[in-house]
This record gives C-alpha cells, structure tokens and sequence, in this order.
C-alpha cells in the first residue's frame, strides 16, 4: 500500500502527457467548434484510491486540470470541472456500493472490482464530466443544445479510449 | 484559533473546494476573451434587473406619500370653490354687503373595506372621531358621492354605502333645479333610482345629475351620474329615473369626507322647528 502515491504521480504524469500530447492533436470538429474531443485524463480521478483524503484529491484533480488547460489554452475550465468531479466522486460511488463494502485500501479499478461495475462507474463519472467541461466552455445555457451535442460526441470516443488503456495496463490499485 | 481548526478539519474538503472552483471560475473569466464577455454581460443585465426592482419598490413606498400629498391639495382647491362657501351676500337698505364664509372643509381618507354585493352596503374607512369624522357626515370621492358616515371610533369610521337600501341622497337635475330622492333598489350597483321627480319636468336621457344644498351633507353641485333611462308610472304623477353612477363604487379607494362647519346650527334649527 505505499506504492500507492508513486504509482498515482506516474499515472498523473502519463495521462497528462497522453491528453496532451496524443489526443489534442487527433481532437476535430466543423463550424468552428470542436465537437470530437477525446477526453482521457479524468480516469486519473476515477482511478485515485478509496481512502485518498478530500484535500489530496482535491488538489490533485486541480492541478491536473490547470495543465490541461495550459495546453488548451481553456483557463479554468478543465480545473474547475475537475474539482468538482473529484468533490462529487464519492456519490457514484456511494450508490454503487458492493454489499460487503469497499475495501478501502483499493482503487476502483477494473481488475478489483469487475469489468461490468467499472463500466458504469466510469461511464457516470465520465458523462458528468463531460457536461461539466462543455458548459463551463460554453459559459451560458443559452448554447444548450451545443453542449449536450459535444457531449453526445465526446462520451463514446473517451470511454473507448478509457476501456482500451485500462485493458491494457489492468491496474490492480 | 482552536475553534477554527476545528471548523477547518470538520469542512475542510468542503472549503478547499470552494476556494479551488473559486480561483478556477476567476481564471475562466479573467483569461478567456469569450467567457469573459459572456459573465460581464451577464452581470450587466443583472445589476440592471436589480436596478429596476428596486426603482419599481421605491415607487410604490412614494406611492403612499404622493396619495396623501395629493388629497391634501386636492382639498386645499375644493375647500376654495364656492359650493364649499356660505355666501353672506344680502340687501340691506339698498346696500349690497358681500363675504364669502367658509361652509364646507375636507378630511381626506383611504376605503379599507368596502362590499357591494349586499342590499345593505357598508364602507370603512381608516379615518375616524380623532381625525374630526362625525357621525352624518357626507363622504364623497373624485368622481362622485360615496355614502353617509354612520359611527366612528377614534381611528376608524363605518360609512352607509350609497348601496344601501336605507341610503337617502336629495339630488337634483343639473340645470333645471327639479330635485328627488335618489335611492337604491339593490339590483345593479352602477345604477341608482331617482325618486319624486314631477311629471311636469323637462328634461332628457344624458342630464347630469348632482348634490343639492338641501342635504346640508355634501357641497351643491357634485356631479353623481347620468339619467339613462326615464320610466313612467301609471297612476303616479313623478318619474323614476334610471341614474348610471359616475363613480365605481366596486373600485373606490380614496375619499373625502365632508364636514359641514355649520352643522350645529343646522340642527339646532331642526330642534327648535320641531319643538
């Protein structure tokens, strides 16, 4: 359970390079707006551990979205976002609760807890994130209909691109 | 200092949270053009929505004040025309001696209830014995008669509706001098019936009818309605005519009431033609 810090720093670091340097460049749209947009850099929240406390995940999330940002060019936006993703992560998990509990010195990772619980997981975190993201970017409700449509575009792509790294690496915390 | 680190470890996570997505919702609005301009923008139709609530608050508390500057003007001016005068004109040894007197002053007051729905119709008002309201008093508003005060109390007065059945106003035809009764048959609270009014009378539908000084209650010459229909009664040798009120009484808010500065001397003379 001590590795638990290093191994979350090396996947900090690796998601925000991967963010950063992979799926910026591949993100594309039409009429001025970006409308695929791979989002992968939120599984650093999904994935922090159980017993992480408040505070830590807190500023973690912040720092993360305050680098994205800088490579954005989106000032506060993925921070703000990530924040409050990383305050509300304890619902979802709340409601998905095994019957025997957590384990608290877990991650909620797939290898832990199951392909099937891990989806939905992710899928809750990821869909809140996104609409977060999108209408801290479009600032005003007025855009409604673009948001939920960036939305719409943006969700499947991540979550594939969420499910093919976590197939891959299969962490275990 | 103990007690804030207390507060600190109770709702820690909840602080540094707010203070994060504070600095990030800063950034968002200092550093980006679009957003920026979207949050002022926004701000700027707020300030003015809240400008405009306070504006229309501020209106309606001077609402009051200017109701009540208004009345006392309004009774400045009615005080100074001659229906609410005695005239001391008389020949005397062929001297005309010539004053005017004052007969007639104002109190100004607000309808706090009021009904008109019954056949028996009471109006009160938030003006009462303290103010100088006395029982049998007129009460008139500015478009027409309102009723006769009935009690007081100290701050409150009970006023008989015009709609009422007992209501007796002495009215009279504007430009001829044929006077009746108006009274109210309890059917239509827009129309009165004027009673007693000669066969032999000339006039049409349209006359205006007002207040006569008969009454001693109310100044000669208030405008009350308009003839709108003339009947005759067969075997009757008066006219009852249909008057359509000029004022609403469903929507009376604010009266006068008529306080005649000869009153006692009325009465006395009452008292000692009774005798």
């Amino acid at each position: 359970m001590t590795n638990a810090i290093p191994i979350n720093i090396a996947r900090f670091i690796g998601l925000l390079i991967l963010q950063v340097m992979v799926m910026k460049p591949i993100s594309w749209g039409w009429e001025g707006q970006v409308f695929i947009n791979v989002i992968v850099y939120p599984l650093f929240i999904i994935l922090l551990p159980l017993r992480t406390p408040m505070p830590a995940a807190l500023l973690s999330a912040f720092a993360m979205g305050l680098l994205v940002d800088a490579a954005y060019n989106s000032w506060g936006v993925h921070a703000a976002t990530s924040v409050l993703t990383a305050y509300l992560r304890p619902l979802p998990l709340k409601w998905m609760q095994p019957r025997d509990g957590y384990n608290v010195n877990h991650s909620p990772t797939k290898k832990r807890m199951g392909v099937q619980w891990f989806l939905i997981y992710a899928s809750i975190v990821m869909a809140f994130h996104l609409f977060v993201l999108y209408n801290l970017d479009a600032f005003s409700l007025v855009f409604f209909k673009t948001i939920l449509q960036k939305t719409l575009t943006s969700f499947p792509l991540s979550m594939f691109f969420i499910i093919i790294i976590m197939y891959i690496f299969n962490p275990e915390d | 200092m103990r007690g804030l680190l207390q507060l600190f470890a109770a709702y820690g996570g909840f602080l540094l949270f707010l203070l994060l997505e504070a600095i990030s919702i800063t950034l968002i609005v200092q550093l980006n053009q679009r957003q920026g301009e979207i949050a002022s923008n926004s701000y700027g139709l707020f300030t003015a929505y809240l400008d405009r609530t306070s504006d229309w608050v501020a209106d309606y508390w001077g609402l009051k004040d200017e109701v009540v500057r208004l009345q006392s003007k309004n009774i400045k001016l009615m005080e100074q025309l001659d229906n609410a005068r005695y005239s001391n004109a008389v020949f005397r040894d062929s001297i005309r001696q010539d004053s005017l007197q004052q007969l007639y002053t104002f109190i100004g007051a607000n309808v706090i209830s009021n009904s008109i729905v019954s056949t028996n119709n009471f109006l009160r008002l938030d003006k009462g014995g303290r103010q100088g309201v006395r029982p049998s008093m007129g009460v008139i508003s500015d478009d027409g008669v309102v009723g006769i005060v009935r009690d007081t109390t100290s701050h409150f007065s009970q006023v008989m509706s015009i709609l009422h059945s007992q209501s007796r106003i002495n009215a009279s035809i504007r430009g001829t001098g044929y006077f009746g009764t108006l009274t109210w048959d309890g059917k239509d609270p827009q129309f009165m019936q004027l009673n007693a009014i000669p066969r032999h009378a000339k006039f049409v539908v349209g006359d205006t009818i007002e207040t006569n000084s008969y009454s001693h209650l109310f100044p000669t010459g208030i405008a009350i309605g308009v003839i709108k229909e003339i009947e005759e009664i067969s075997g009757n040798n008066f006219f009852k005519v249909q008057v359509k009120l000029f004022n609403d009484m469903a929507s009376v808010r604010y009266v006068y009431v008529v306080d005649n500065l000869l009153r006692k001397e009325i009465k006395d003379l009452e008292k000692a033609a009774n005798d």
